[in-house]
């Protein structure tokens, strides 16, 4: 029990993972996927930041005097979520754009009841 | 000068397609297009020539010490499976150039275009690059411009099918970015190489850690390969594009996420830490039920594209196999099969395109007595269902025939009879077509002979992409020979 409560920012991190990953595939609403979607990449930012955060140290920058190497964080984490973060962006707006698309032709965002519907009579 | 081969591939492909969307002219936009990737295609054959003499090409990009680690590395499989791509992509542009029209809205065709370069040069990013979050940049590229390429036809089917790819793709590069994130945590390298040498020493004070990357790579890889119960997208999706983008998402786009896998699985660990984990079970279980039921659900189908999309499925699965034996020859047989498979399927899906485009119908039951009416493309797709199914000398019996001697070196010798039952299905949904299509009296009773005759010039991508199989075959032992590593 005692490593999940040291490590609360992990633990946090694969929890909301969870949810994320759970809402994206359990809901039957396009909308509500795609808020599991940001919510499971989200978990990922965290979990990256958190690795990249050590208590005391600052940004990579150097303010007035150069601190030594040993007092700054390593930017490296920070720097791919800032990447992870424009993924997940372009992601969802395509996301979003295809259920506009899709509303428009099925007139409903219920992913189940569209499988359902045969698509090819139109054809 | 060699050296920089990949990154210009890259940037070409890149730089081009941004090009093409500056001009409106659509003649342009197809020379540039076809300029750009023969140009890729002709740098491929210089690199290969290149990398087989060597051991590896490596490229550090941003600083030579290699200190961030991002870092292409080209190996001889990658070249190869790079020369075999750009050849594929290559024809089925020389082919969309005189179909496209027929399927797509006018106003949509130049995107066809700068899609499909962006699409190689994701591709081939995945290919090359040595670091991990760089490939996960470069997988979610080559979605969203796959997403891009399904979507062009807009109809009904097209956007569901989309929506279907679009959904289980993100839970796949979740699971992967996750995976990444643990590895990362553990040995704090994004470097494949790099990471590689951390872990060796330790990996037996991670052992829950590894596994979970392990299963993580292997679903979210597998999602996006369509590995067999994690397929249900590959169907429509493949089924429901314009044929060139078709040909181009079964031959090429499944079959990087699975090329990124073994990286993951056979240098970024090794065989010898893999093998120690219950994982490579399940990628050989996996691996067989694609083969089996893949096939059964394609002789279930009553259309042609969806057909040969489930029989996408099922050569998957013989690829899958042969990482799931675990060795050095199930690898390099597992490759062979990815680049066997590339010219096959793709040959196969643009004449199921000029079929569909002669007899005006989906259906399989319509094709019978094509034989009289399109004599030679029939031909062209019996010598690709002959490779499918595993006639000797072409690629698809060559991979059968050395997965079985693998299986038999490792002792797995009931493997086999998995193998065979999958060639038997095969048979029983390619030969149909071929059979009813030369022969039968019921079935050619008023066709014409060479009534729906193709032009030459849009059969002979077809053409060179069946010769290039056949080459493939011919030369399999030399392939694996350099696969063999």
């Amino acid at each position: 029990m005692d490593v999940f409560i040291t490590n609360y920012y992990e633990t946090g991190a694969v929890i909301l993972f969870g949810i994320g990953f759970a809402t994206l595939m359990l809901h039957r609403n396009l909308i509500k996927k795609i808020i599991g979607l940001n919510i499971m990449d989200t978990a990922v930012f965290l979990f990256f930041i958190a690795k990249g955060y050590i208590f005391g140290k600052d940004a990579p920058i150097i303010v007035d005097k150069f601190k030594g190497v040993d007092s700054y964080v390593n930017p490296v984490p920070s720097a791919l979520m800032l990447t992870g973060i424009v993924v997940a962006v372009t992601t969802t707006a395509f996301a979003l754009a295809l259920t506009i698309k899709l509303y428009q032709h099925y007139g409903t965002v219920d992913l189940e009841d569209i499988l359902k519907m045969r698509g090819d009579q139109n054809d | 000068m060699t050296n920089y081969i990949p990154i210009i591939n890259i940037l070409i492909l890149i730089l081009f397609s941004f090009v093409m969307m500056l001009f409106k002219d659509k003649k342009k936009i197809k020379y540039i297009s076809i300029g750009s990737n023969l140009v890729v295609f002709l740098l491929s054959i210089f690199l290969m020539v290149y990398s087989i003499s060597r051991e590896v090409i490596t490229l550090s990009i941003g600083n030579p010490n290699n200190l961030l680690g991002i870092e292409f590395y080209i190996g001889k499989s990658e070249s190869v499976v790079t020369l075999v791509f750009t050849f594929v992509m290559l024809m089925i542009l020389w082919f969309s150039n005189f179909a496209l029209e027929k399927e797509v809205p006018e106003n949509r065709i130049s995107f066809f275009y700068v899609l499909i370069n962006i699409l190689l040069a994701s591709l081939l990013g995945v290919i090359y690059s040595n670091d991990l979050f760089n490939s996960y940049v470069f997988i979610e590229v080559s979605t969203l411009s796959a997403c891009g390429i399904i979507i062009l036809k807009d109809k009904k089917e097209n956007i569901k099918a989309t929506v279907k790819y679009l959904i289980m793709s993100t839970i796949g590069s979740g699971l992967v970015l996750m995976a990444i994130a643990y590895i990362y945590s553990i040995t704090g390298h994004l470097n494949i190489s790099l990471i590689h040498e951390t872990i060796v020493g330790n990996y037996q004070y991670h052992e829950n850690a590894v596994l979970i990357i392990l299963g993580l790579f292997t679903i979210g890889l597998g999602i996006k390969s369509a590995v067999f119960p994690l397929h249900s997208w590959l169907p429509d999706a493949h089924s429901s594009a314009p044929t060139p983008a078709s040909a181009a998402l079964s031959a090429l786009v499944i079959k990087v996420y699975v090329f990124m896998l073994m990286k993951v699985l056979f240098r970024m660990f090794n065989y010898e830490i893999v093998n120690s984990f219950i994982i490579m079970d399940i990628i050989l279980l996996l691996g067989s039920m694609g083969m089996i039921f893949g096939s059964i659900m394609a002789i279930m189908q009553k259309e042609l594209k969806r057909m040969v999309a489930y029989s996408s499925v099922a050569q998957m699965g013989y690829i899958v196999f042969g990482i799931g034996l675990g060795t050095v020859t199930g690898t390099a047989i597992a490759i062979y099969h990815i680049i066997g498979h590339a010219v096959t399927k793709s040959s196969l899906f643009l004449i199921s395109g000029l079929f569909i485009e002669k007899t005006g119908s989906k259906k399989i039951e319509d094709l019978k007595g094509i034989g009289r009416e399109m004599p030679l493309t029939l031909g062209l797709f019996t010598l690709g269902a002959f490779s499918m199914v595993g006639i000797p000398i072409l690629p698809g019996f060559i991979s059968k025939w050395y997965l079985s001697l693998t299986c038999i070196e490792v002792g797995r010798v009931p493997l086999i009879l998995i193998i065979l039952a999958s060639s038997l299905l095969n048979v029983l949904y390619y030969f149909p077509i071929v059979i009813n299509g030369y022969f039968g009296n019921d079935n050619l009773d008023g066709k014409v002979y060479n009534s729906k005759k193709v032009e030459f010039i849009r059969i002979l991508p077809i053409v060179l992409l069946v010769l290039a199989m056949m080459i493939i075959g011919g030369i399999s032992f030399n392939l694996i020979e350099l696969f063999n590593i």
